[in-house]
């Protein structure tokens, strides 16, 4: 499927900017869209309004308080930035992950991702106007944040890893095993339900299906990453690359479309198979202790981590020096499919444009850190 | 027209005037609780916290001065809104039947007219600090676009009230006209007298189609989910309400309570052949179809998303093409 219409080579007359705050917005965002008869011919998306400069704190701590600090990066991710954050410092430091505790963190990990594409799901229906969709994916939700806050402590920043495993809270004892197992399986009947209804809706299908939608080629070219890549028919999934993943059966589930139908179905058709991780996990929970202590500190060259995460590809790099980190580095799925943003609103009506955001997920307050710095007498611009 | 029955009539007047408001107040309160929150498993506002406490808290709040080039004539629109609905309401009483002209189909359309339009003006006289007057640096180097020419939101939801007024609103005049052609005659006394004489125009084929026309013409010119392009949430927010803030959005609040009344009112009248009369049993009725029409709409809020104009144009003709039926059927 292709977009109605690229972008216009004509002088554009009217702009319509939106933002830094906008009720179609969970987060701060300037969005211009450039239209003609209320149809985006062009596109601008500029993020900038969140900066924390996580990367400049980080920069001279210890490794396990830079780790605990890239939690506080998202508050929907926390889990998946740490866990990178540790892998990033057990491959450097070569320290040996009880499989224990990597079968808790690909639990965490697949329960973040749950929550993430409940949470988008009810977003996009919230964006869509479907506020009784929204509603209810927030009561499906809520199941897998009391789960993250049974194990992790905490509903967000309930990040599990720490160097060498997980944090003791984390173990999984028969309760929570029994209670994981229930919410696995209300889950699955719920979301089951929840797809039947949504790919029957006529009205619902009318406005999503071929909207903002990007193809093959274009995906490549913009670089994209995560759901939104698969759902224009591409099969890339780090977990199949990922040896922590390498017990585990599961499909790499992919669309043809790659319009806002296709990428909403892409979340709702992970769900499942999110679930027969999860259930795989617990089925084949190793017994043993869940952190290995026996490691020394010792500086390392730059190491780099990638793993998949509910968005995309995330990136952790650091060294570390004298037991700190230095010359951190930060990059999430969102930053790359900022490009796939913009292009996918091209073609839409100006109230299906914020949906073309939405449908590629994007979490700007933890995408928020490249700045760029203009030493104003030399003209000089550097770009940390 | 001797002085006791001039005292009469104005007491009636009055007192349907109080029982519409008092009635009006609660209609956006079981929209929201006993219908959309039901629907959407969820606990909801209280009842009377939308229609009813929601603008009188509004009243005690502090008055800004809007971001709007005419700021003063802005703040007044939304009570030329309220009087302009009130006076529809009076038109449609029996007491005001002696009016003439003005108490036929030709001032109810014209007087909604006047109110859709009051849209547009809201639209423009506003401009809000969430798009253009953002202070974002948007035209900086190497911005796309520089060149370009600025729209606020609120310029957007004009253009849509625009489409609103020469296209959208046609299903509800339509419908309008449907008890015009089977009673023959413009003016509202006839209308009414027709059905007291022939029974209600709802209980024939035309009738009943007319009525469909006009409940999806009233979600229109309510701006109901689906049909709310006017002020959508995913672009133009509150479109021409967005800058309302203190007595002023009271006056927004209570106007869409009485508008919805008012249209269910004119239903009424129109299709039962029961004017709004507090004299006259009939107010129940008139009472009943208010709630009615908050629930039905509710319903259909509730489950469908916003439309845009690839879904709202075909849905708009398709039923306008149902009341041209209509009223060819009025006249088999």
């Amino acid at each position: 499927m292709d977009n109605n219409n690229k972008v216009t080579t004509q002088v554009i007359e009217t702009e319509v900017p939106m933002g830094t705050i906008h009720s179609a917005a969970l987060e701060p965002y300037r969005l211009r869209l450039f239209v003609e008869d209320e149809i985006v011919r062009d596109a601008e998306l500029t993020i900038g309004v969140n900066h924390r400069g996580i990367e400049r704190i980080m920069e001279g701590l210890p490794v396990e308080k830079a780790n605990s600090l890239t939690e506080k990066i998202c508050g929907i991710c926390s889990n998946s930035h740490i866990w990178n954050s540790c892998l990033t410092a057990e491959k450097g430091l070569e320290i040996d992950i009880p499989p224990r505790a990597e079968y808790i963190r690909i639990i965490m990990g697949e329960l973040e991702r749950l929550h993430s594409h409940l949470l988008y799901l009810a977003h996009g229906s919230e964006v869509l106007g479907h506020e009784t969709f929204s509603m209810r994916l927030f009561y499906i939700r809520e199941t897998v944040m009391e789960l993250l806050r049974m194990i992790g402590g905490n509903r967000v920043q309930y990040g599990a890893s720490i160097i060498g495993g997980v944090r003791p809270r984390c173990e999984l004892d028969e309760m929570r095993i029994q209670k994981l197992t229930e919410g696995m399986d209300y889950l699955e009947e719920k979301i089951g339900e929840f797809a039947d209804r949504f790919v029957r809706d006529p009205m619902v299908i009318s406005r999503i299906s071929g909207i903002g939608a990007i193809t093959k080629a274009d995906a490549r070219r913009l670089a994209t990453t995560g759901p939104t890549l698969r759902a224009t028919g591409i099969e890339v999934d780090l977990r199949r690359d990922m040896e922590q993943y390498e017990p585990f059966e599961f499909d790499v589930i992919t669309q043809d479309t790659g319009d806002i139908k296709a990428n909403l179905l892409m979340r709702v058709l992970e769900i499942p198979e999110s679930i027969k991780i999860i259930r795989q996990a617990i089925k084949d929970l190793p017994e043993g202790k869940i952190t290995n202590r026996s490691w020394e500190m010792q500086d390392t060259d730059i190491i780099r981590s990638y793993i998949e995460v509910p968005r995309g590809k995330l990136y952790h790099s650091y060294k570390i020096e004298d037991g700190r980190v230095r010359n951190s580095i930060v990059r999430t799925p969102s930053i790359t499919n900022i490009n796939t943003m913009e292009f996918a609103c091209i073609g839409t009506h100006i109230t299906d444009a914020q949906l073309a955001v939405v449908q590629c997920d994007p979490c700007f307050t933890c995408t928020d850190r490249a700045v760029q710095i203009v030493d104003h007498p030399l003209k000089k611009i550097k770009t940390v | 027209m001797d002085t006791s029955m001039i005292i009469i009539s104005l007491i009636a007047v009055i007192g349907t005037l109080i029982v519409a408001f008092a009635v009006s107040v609660w209609l956006p309160g079981i929209e929201r609780k006993f219908v959309q929150a039901r629907i959407q498993q969820r606990v909801g506002p209280p009842i009377s916290s939308p229609g009813f406490m929601a603008p009188i808290k509004f009243f005690f709040k502090q008055v800004m001065s809007p971001n709007s080039p005419m700021p003063k004539l802005y703040n007044a629109l939304p009570l030329v809104t309220l009087i302009i609905v009130t006076l529809i309401l009076l038109v449609t009483m029996p007491q005001m039947y002696f009016l003439g002209a003005f108490a036929s189909i030709i001032a109810v359309v014209g007087l909604l007219k006047i109110e859709e339009i009051m849209y547009m003006f809201m639209g423009s006289l506003s401009k809000s600090v969430l798009s253009v007057n953002m202070p974002f640096p948007d035209r900086v180097k190497g911005a796309k676009h520089i060149d370009a020419t600025r729209s606020f939101i609120e310029e957007v939801s004009t253009l849509r009230a625009f489409r609103l007024i020469a296209f959208g609103s046609f299903p509800l005049y339509i419908a309008l006209f449907v008890p015009v052609a089977m009673a023959k005659s413009i003016y509202l006394a006839d209308i009414v007298g027709y059905q007291q004489l022939n029974g209600p125009i709802l209980f024939t084929v035309a009738g009943v189609i007319g009525a469909i026309v006009y409940f999806i013409g009233s979600m229109i010119l309510l701006n109901e989910y689906p049909f709310a392009i006017m002020k959508t949430k995913a672009d133009v927010i509150e479109g021409p309400y967005l800058e309302y803030m203190s007595k002023y959005r009271a006056y927004t609040y209570i106007t869409r309570g009485l508008l919805i009344f008012v249209l269910a009112s004119l239903f009424t009248t129109m299709f039962i052949g029961i004017p709004p009369n507090i004299l006259s049993p009939g107010i129940l009725i008139t009472i009943a179809v208010a709630i009615i029409f908050s629930i039905l709409m509710a319903v259909m809020s509730a489950f469908s998303p916003v439309f845009t104009f690839r879904q709202f144009y075909p849905v708009v003709a398709a039923t306008s093409i149902l009341g041209v039926l209509a009223i060819v059927a009025s006249f088999l």
